[in-house]
């Protein structure tokens, strides 16, 4: 069954002038124990999207969509706060620099037992207490973090960014929520300790269950440790389909753009030939083109690109452009 | 009709003129601008605007409460204190003194504390400790202690107090000076130009000072409504100008023993420093957001 | 310190008049009396010996003799600095336990600890005023950030700020004590009671006499402090007002206030356990700076009010020309507005763990 069914999501800023849509008609869908990946370069929207979904954005951003479920409940009808309560309950953020998302002037235990929810506890006040921290051992322990003595009395600073990021998780996990949303969590991080924390999401995913929309601009992490993949494009839907049909058989310009600039994709070109990329860069808020935003730098826009492409889906592997390559296939 | 601009022709203004426009935006802000202006013109052309000379003595009309009291006259505007001098004409003669010494003291001390600064940021080792000790002293002294002894050493009078103010406000503006070459000096475009070949007095006049120099102006605001303030508290401990000059502290300190019967002569003053420091904080504030929000776009 | 005691040296030489006279206080010595404090002084030798003999008159509580009351210098500060610090006492202990560590002046700031108390009872009841309301005021303005209630407290912080001091004192004397008949409007004390000076702290003193009208006597001295107090504070509390707006304003954008809200706690938690403790390590850096302002503004109050605090005795010596007395007023003054310095650092580097590693003094 689809945990999370968003259908033409859009976030406008408002802004003194007038409002720039920041992300424009995307839609998204997660199973039950699925690693999904969400793909896009810096300023494509990604972020936006999973802030929205959390509803943690303030006032400034204005979010719409035709449907928003979650495990069937519509929550678009509901006011902000009781979407930010069902939501909360159930899905789990992790953050970029895992650092600065730990306040500097409390210890690691004392922001851990913060997260454990009293629900799950049970007796007086000091029983309470005593089975929070109880609580807050057993998470770090189920993060790989065995010496928990040194990590529960330590401040942020005094702690390596990938074992904050295990902390996160941790943090993350004290809800035992149905997803998790990884809004690119190992940028921050040398490619071994990566490794570590890929290793622990998916051993996350598959014993307890849990599906992970893991945002990322790293196309070959990705592909490694998800099962699908949306790819979006300076805040618009450009593709969405397995990992394995997303890599070798991209439907979308811009798909096939980002896998060819990868090296692993690229073994087969000849030594000495330029690396393929796509000419120019992301537009700025102030200045998004009309219709499909990879117009200006797409090789196959024409004429009708300047209106904005409906979703075609084809088996499961959804589109949107008018010149799709899938006929090259 | 062929080579028709996709984009609209977007026009950047210069940085100078995108503070002004951000400074426009808010109408308190453009309220304080003017009474700032205002206080400036009254402050140079006051000796010919007042209507009386502000120490001669009208004394078949002592202590005349001010026109919109019954006993009041309407050829003395705001009334006339314990000497039958005209309230309005001393206010006005005031302005030159306390809100106009304050921007001549505000000049100075700039001017003087921005190269002092600047130099001293050039120095490292021995030199730039001692300087930086003897600045951290200085500057935990608080300014109008410091400026009622310097006063107390030199004795009262109105040139004095100017130099004693001066010299409070130098470590202040010395102060910033260093912290914010020193900190553009750690910028990669003085990297740059060094580079390039330049000097350390190149660098300064060209790379550096057209970006502190908002800092600066922003600081120098902060002084001159500091400057105000320490004027005429001056004047009215007595140590600022002479007793017949209409400094705004000074006629207040004349008014406390009328305070009962003749309350306007304790609060028109107050009143006045009250409008000149807040048009000038205003002035200030104004300019911060205005950079700031040049700062955010 | 050290150069704090160079420059009153100097102001001896500065000052008009001959620099024995200035240095001594002695004005109605014959020429003999002269010869004999010049040796004492050492003049005909150079002005470094010079320099080290003051510094040992000054270890030796010889201050100098006062021009006006041609009481000793020390005599005087004693007679004048003596009221009480309520709030900080211990704090001021700690104070001179690290004010002896790190300068070698050690009998100098025994004694002008001792004999500060007027001056420090009502400064820190101001600053504590002024904490008080400014802190949470500021609080709220940034929580309202881009509401009205912002923009309101941000005027009135304008308004408060530009209010020359001693025209407030006048007002809030005419309002309080004349028309509305609240509050006193002078001394510290009314002279109905008498209390034992013990320490020279009152409300201590008050607290440690046995006198049968113990409470009435403290509400009495409350009451004559409080309006000095406040209006001492108002300009400090707006200065508070606007750092506690921008420190919060800046904890609240940061990463962790919102990880802290994605992770399911409500805004009122949020903001009482992680943002007050994190806004607080901004301000609190900035209140030691704030105290010299605020010293500066007792001493003008101390005149309005007639208190008997350092503040009025300096000035009654400048108008006086008591040059010996300026000298040890400035040095006193300034020394206790150091010490408290570094007592807002000491508490800052309790309250922030990233300040306890690094191990430089002064910026």
């Amino acid at each position: 069954m689809n945990l999370l069914d968003i259908r033409n999501l859009s976030i406008k800023l408002l802004t003194t002038n007038k409002p720039i849509l920041a992300v424009d008609r995307v839609s998204l869908t997660i199973k039950e124990g699925e690693v999904r990946g969400l793909v896009g370069e810096s300023g494509s929207g990604k972020s936006l999207l999973a802030q929205a979904i959390m509803g943690v954005l303030d006032d400034r951003w204005q979010v719409d969509a035709d449907r928003f479920h979650w495990r069937g409940k519509d929550l678009m009808r509901l006011s902000d706060e009781e979407r930010k309560v069902i939501i909360s309950k159930d899905v789990a953020m992790i953050f970029q620099e895992p650092m600065a998302c730990l306040d500097p002037t409390t210890t690691i235990g004392a922001q851990l037992e913060e997260a454990v929810s009293s629900e799950q506890l049970s007796g007086y006040f000091w029983e309470k207490r005593r089975q929070r921290q109880h609580e807050a051992i057993k998470l770090l322990h189920k993060v790989g973090i065995k010496n928990h003595d040194i990590c529960i009395k330590s401040y942020p600073h005094q702690l390596t960014e990938a074992l904050c990021q295990r902390v996160m998780i941790a943090m993350a996990l004290a809800r035992k929520p149905l997803l998790l949303i990884a809004d690119e969590p190992t940028a921050a991080m040398e490619s071994t300790n990566q490794g570590q924390i890929f290793r622990l999401l998916a051993s996350l995913n598959q014993l307890k269950n849990m599906s992970i929309l893991l945002i990322s601009h790293d196309l070959e992490n990705v592909t490694h440790w998800t099962n699908t993949i949306t790819v979006m494009y300076s805040g618009q839907f450009v593709e969405a389909g397995t990992t394995e049909h997303i890599f070798k058989q991209p439907y979308h310009p811009y798909t096939r753009a980002l896998v060819d600039s990868s090296p692993k994709a690229n073994m087969n070109i000849p030594i000495k030939s330029r690396l393929m990329t796509l000419p120019g860069s992301i537009p700025i808020l102030q200045h998004l083109p009309i219709g499909c935003r990879l117009g200006p730098r797409c090789p196959k826009a024409q004429q009708a690109c300047v209106k904005a492409p409906k979703v075609k889906n084809y088996h499961g592997h959804q589109v949107s452009c008018h010149y799709s390559l899938k006929e090259d296939y | 009709m062929a080579r028709d601009k996709i984009y609209q022709e977007e026009d950047f203004p210069s940085p100078l003129i995108q503070l002004w426009h951000n400074f426009r935006q808010s109408p308190v802000v453009m309220i304080g601008f003017g009474c700032f202006i205002f206080l400036s013109i009254l402050a140079v052309f006051s000796p010919i605007i007042s209507p009386y000379s502000p120490i001669e003595n009208h004394l078949d009309k002592l202590l005349l409460p001010p026109a919109w009291d019954n006993k009041g006259d309407i050829s003395f505007l705001l009334g006339t204190d314990n000497l039958g001098r005209d309230m309005l004409s001393r206010l006005m003669q005031g302005t030159t003194l306390t809100f106009g010494l304050s921007f001549i003291v505000v000049i100075i001390s700039l001017i003087v504390g921005v190269i002092i600064g600047s130099l001293s940021a050039l120095t490292t080792g021995l030199k730039s400790s001692f300087l930086n000790h003897f600045l951290d002293l200085i500057l935990s002294i608080p300014s109008l202690l410091l400026a009622i002894v310097i006063v107390a050493i030199l004795g009262p009078g109105l040139s004095n107090t100017l130099w004693a103010i001066v010299m409070v406000l130098i470590p202040q503006f010395i102060h910033i000076t260093r912290n914010a070459v020193e900190e553009e000096f750690k910028k990669d475009y003085v990297l740059a130009s060094r580079l390039d070949g330049a000097n350390s007095f190149r660098i300064l006049s060209y790379s550096i000072f057209p970006n502190i120099i908002e800092k600066l102006i922003g600081q120098a605001t902060l002084a001159q409504s500091a400057a105000i303030l320490d004027i005429a508290t001056l004047g009215f401990l007595g140590l600022g100008a002479p007793i017949p000059m209409p400094e705004w502290g000074a006629m207040l300190a004349n008014g406390i023993d009328l305070f009962y019967i003749a309350p306007w002569t304790v609060y028109l003053p107050g009143l006045a420093i009250l409008f000149s420091v807040v048009a000038t904080n205003l002035l200030g504030e104004g300019i911060r957001h205005a950079l700031k929000l040049r700062k955010e776009n | 310190m050290l150069l704090l005691t160079i420059l009153s040296f100097s102001l001896s030489f500065l000052f008009p008049g001959e620099q024995i006279i200035n240095i001594s206080g002695q004005i109605h010595a014959n020429p003999e009396h002269i010869e004999l404090i010049a040796l004492e002084y050492a003049k005909h030798e150079s002005l470094f010996s010079q320099y080290f003999i003051y510094l040992s008159h000054l270890f030796n509580g010889n201050w100098g003799i006062s021009m006006g009351s041609q009481l000793p210098v020390i005599v005087e500060v004693i007679n004048h600095l003596p009221p009480t610090i309520e709030l900080s006492m211990v704090a001021l202990f700690i104070a001179m336990l690290i004010g002896i560590s790190m300068g070698s002046q050690l009998p100098v700031i025994v004694e002008v600890i001792n004999h500060l108390p007027p001056t420090i009872e009502l400064s820190m009841v101001a600053l504590f005023i002024a904490m008080l309301i400014g802190i949470p005021i500021g609080f709220i303005a940034a929580i309202n950030h881009r509401k009205k209630s912002d923009n309101v407290i941000l005027s009135f912080a304008m308004i408060g700020y530009s209010i020359p001091i001693f025209w407030l004192g006048l007002l809030a004397i005419l309002i309080f004590s004349i028309l509305l008949g609240w509050l006193p409007s002078a001394g510290q004390m009314s002279l109905l009671y008498e209390i034992k000076q013990v320490t020279g702290l009152q409300f201590i003193d008050i607290l440690l006499s046995d006198s049968p009208y113990k409470w009435q006597a403290f509400q009495n001295a409350s009451s004559h402090i409080l309006l000095p107090a406040c209006v001492i504070a108002l300009a400090p509390a707006t200065i508070f007002i606007r750092l506690a707006r921008t420190s919060m304003l800046n904890v609240l954008d940061t990463l962790y206030i919102k990880a802290a809200m994605a992770k399911g706690l409500t805004f009122k938690q949020m903001i009482y356990r992680h943002a007050i403790r994190n806004a607080m390590v901004g301000v609190i850096r900035d209140v030691g700076l704030q105290f010299a302002n605020l010293v500066t503004l007792a001493m003008v109050t101390e005149v309005i009010f007639s208190w008997p605090g350092i503040g009025n005795w300096l000035i009654q010596s400048i108008y006086q020309r008591d040059y010996t007395a300026i000298q040890g007023g400035l040095l006193a003054l300034s020394c206790f507005i150091f010490i408290v310095h570094i007592l807002t650092d000491f508490i800052y580097a309790t309250l922030n763990p990233l300040a306890r590693e690094t191990r430089n003094g002064t910026r």
